[in-house]
């Protein structure tokens, strides 16, 4: 330690303690004003946390308001959460840090949902690269657009967010908590389901015609959200698409593009994501009362 | 009595069952104690208070806010402690950071500002020492505490309790009993719960709750006044009773009309409350 980090006088101040350095007075007269800066307020933050003298002597120079407003600052940083690497990564991508802990509690972020996503992408692209059938790897664009939908339908509600009743009646808008979740959700979805798509690069373009149908089912999925509960609408919504898909197989040629990866398939794709985001806006105070039926607590009491 | 909470005529059907039928209640500032038997509508009276859930008729208002409007339900909210009937927790969340996680459902979103008053809220439930452990290592004790100081946090105005008693040891249920209290100074609280006990020990007033209606609403002391006259003690358990049971002395406590010169006993909370229920349910049955 250099001598300017002694204090002012050099003497050590602690009294027959074992601690020969003590913070200096400018330091604790910068400390007291919130002016002093990191490294050497951590360095204070620190040694005042074990030093009654120095703690003495900042009490001395300040005015109790800003003392205790040091202690707060430090008694915070050692309570405060330590965050998982999603949140931290979140932060440093400017997410504010209470937004990052509502989305970290969101079950598809975290690491068991998205591990299992990319293993499932892992195996279907390696088959489409292995058969390659056709003009398009089918398998691969039939699955790609239902992990988003279900990624969103697992984030959201009763049956899969274990706060759900308290968070309905918080404050903060059940829409409002439901597209904070969505968009990070769909960001990462679409982020891996990008990754596998650059898996299968013999494929060019036509890889992505997985995009469009995913917005839709994801859109659909959520307004229908609405007026159907969090379980039933996803899994009609994903239903659907497997039986249009079934449907477009046994009406198409083998070797043939499936309807809905075809330009005009991918159109109306995008006009269902369009219409179905629209009906959600204007459904969204349907997002702030409770989807848990009230069978569910009659029953419970009756146990 | 100042009401703080107020509510008219609240009904809701599920199915073909009123869950809540033509429901009138006024709350205070302190501690209202909500009894019921199984499947009475006490839940879904408290979820329809907390606006979990829209009632089909009728209307309330907490603390002069109108939940019927938008504005108004958001006013209520952020008025609002609700600690569900099963509270769920993200289990590898520490206490701290799942308070820390309500409190930002809260609106609370300056950091410093928002981790004073988790603290706060975890010394007043005594949480203080354990505040870093991951809620699946905590008791089962412990987690109704953290859902309490969940419920606190914000310093609400209005605190709905749905059966937060049940699960615990009786040292516990105790210790559960003082938070409670506490929280009740300066606050209305909402406490629904199957023991009379509770009832007795910390609530000013009472309401019971059957079939989805309100059965009474007054002081404890006035449902205990209930049984006056009406128990008393035989060697064995009298025909004339609407119920009766052998006590530790070996005795026969008999609640209902005593036949003449009967030893009559000192009517408790819990002889009030069977009575009203006892009445009740024969009115509505007949």
């Amino acid at each position: 330690m250099s001598d300017d980090r002694r204090t002012s006088d050099g003497n050590d101040m602690s009294g027959g303690s074992r601690t020969t350095w003590h913070v200096p007075q400018e330091d604790l007269l910068a400390y007291t004003q919130g002016e002093l800066t990191p490294p050497r307020l951590w360095s204070a933050d620190t040694h005042l946390a074990a030093c009654a003298r120095c703690r003495e002597t900042l009490a001395a120079l300040s005015d109790p308001v800003a003392l205790d407003a040091g202690w707060e600052r430090l008694d915070a940083e050692l309570d405060a959460p330590r965050p998982g690497p999603v949140e931290w990564l979140l932060v440093r991508l400017g997410v504010a840090d209470h937004t990052a802990r509502l989305l970290t509690a969101a079950p598809a972020l975290r690491r068991s949902w998205l591990g299992a996503i990319v293993a499932l992408l892992v195996m279907t692209v390696a088959a489409a690269n292995a058969v390659r059938a056709g003009a398009m790897p089918t398998l691969f664009l039939a699955l790609a657009p239902l992990l988003p939908l279900a990624g969103v339908a697992v984030s959201y509600g009763p049956a899969l967010d274990p706060t759900y009743e308290m968070a309905v009646v918080s404050p903060l808008h059940g829409f409002r908590l439901l597209m904070i979740r969505t968009v990070a959700v769909l960001t990462v979805g679409l982020g891996v389901n990008g990754l596998a798509t650059l898996a299968l690069p013999s494929y060019g373009l036509r890889a992505l015609a997985w995009l469009l149908p995913a917005l839709a089912l994801t859109a659909t999925g959520l307004a229908l959200t609405s007026r159907l509960g969090p379980v039933l609408a996803p899994s009609l919504v994903g239903g659907g698409w497997i039986a249009l898909l079934t449907v477009a197989r046994a009406t198409t040629e083998s070797d043939a593009t499936l309807a809905p990866f075809t330009a005009a398939g991918q159109g109306v794709s995008g006009a269902v994501a369009v219409l179905a985001a629209g009906l959600l806006y204007l459904a969204r105070d349907r997002f702030d009362v409770s989807h848990l039926p009230l069978t569910d607590f009659t029953d419970r009491n009756a146990a | 009595m100042i009401p703080t909470v107020s509510a008219s005529g609240l009904t809701l059907r599920f199915g073909g069952t009123r869950a809540l039928d033509d429901v009138s209640v006024r709350l205070a500032e302190g501690v209202t104690g909500l009894l019921g038997p199984n499947g009475a509508g006490k839940t879904t009276l408290l979820r329809v208070l907390a606006t979990a859930v829209p009632a089909d008729r009728g209307s309330f208002t907490v603390l002069g806010h109108d939940p019927g409007t938008t504005a108004g339900r958001l006013d209520v909210r952020r008025a609002l402690g609700y600690l569900p009937q099963t509270p769920g927790f993200h289990q590898d969340f520490s206490a701290f950071e799942f308070v820390d996680y309500v409190a930002i459902l809260k609106e609370l979103t300056d950091r410093t500002a928002r981790h004073r008053e988790v603290r706060r809220v975890l010394e007043a439930v005594d949480l203080s020492d354990v505040r870093g452990k991951r809620i699946k290592r905590l008791s089962g004790g412990m987690r109704q505490r953290v859902a309490l100081a969940a419920a606190l946090v914000g310093d609400p105005g209005f605190l709905v309790l749905d059966e937060p008693t049940v699960g615990l040891d009786p040292e516990q249920r105790m210790r559960f009993r003082e938070l409670i209290a506490q929280a009740g100074e300066g606050r209305t609280v909402l406490l629904s719960t199957h023991q009379t006990e509770d009832v007795a020990m910390l609530c000013h007033r009472v309401i019971v709750m059957a079939g989805g209606r309100i059965r009474f609403e007054g002081t404890p002391a006035e449902l205990t006044d209930r049984a006056a006259g009406r128990v008393w003690s035989s060697t064995e358990r009298d025909p004339a009773a609407r119920a009766g049971w052998r006590t530790g002395t070996g005795a026969f406590r008999n609640v209902g009309d005593p036949p003449e010169g009967a030893d009559l006993l000192e009517p408790t909370l819990e002889d009030g409350y069977l009575l009203t229920l006892d009445g009740e349910t024969a009115e509505v049955a007949a």
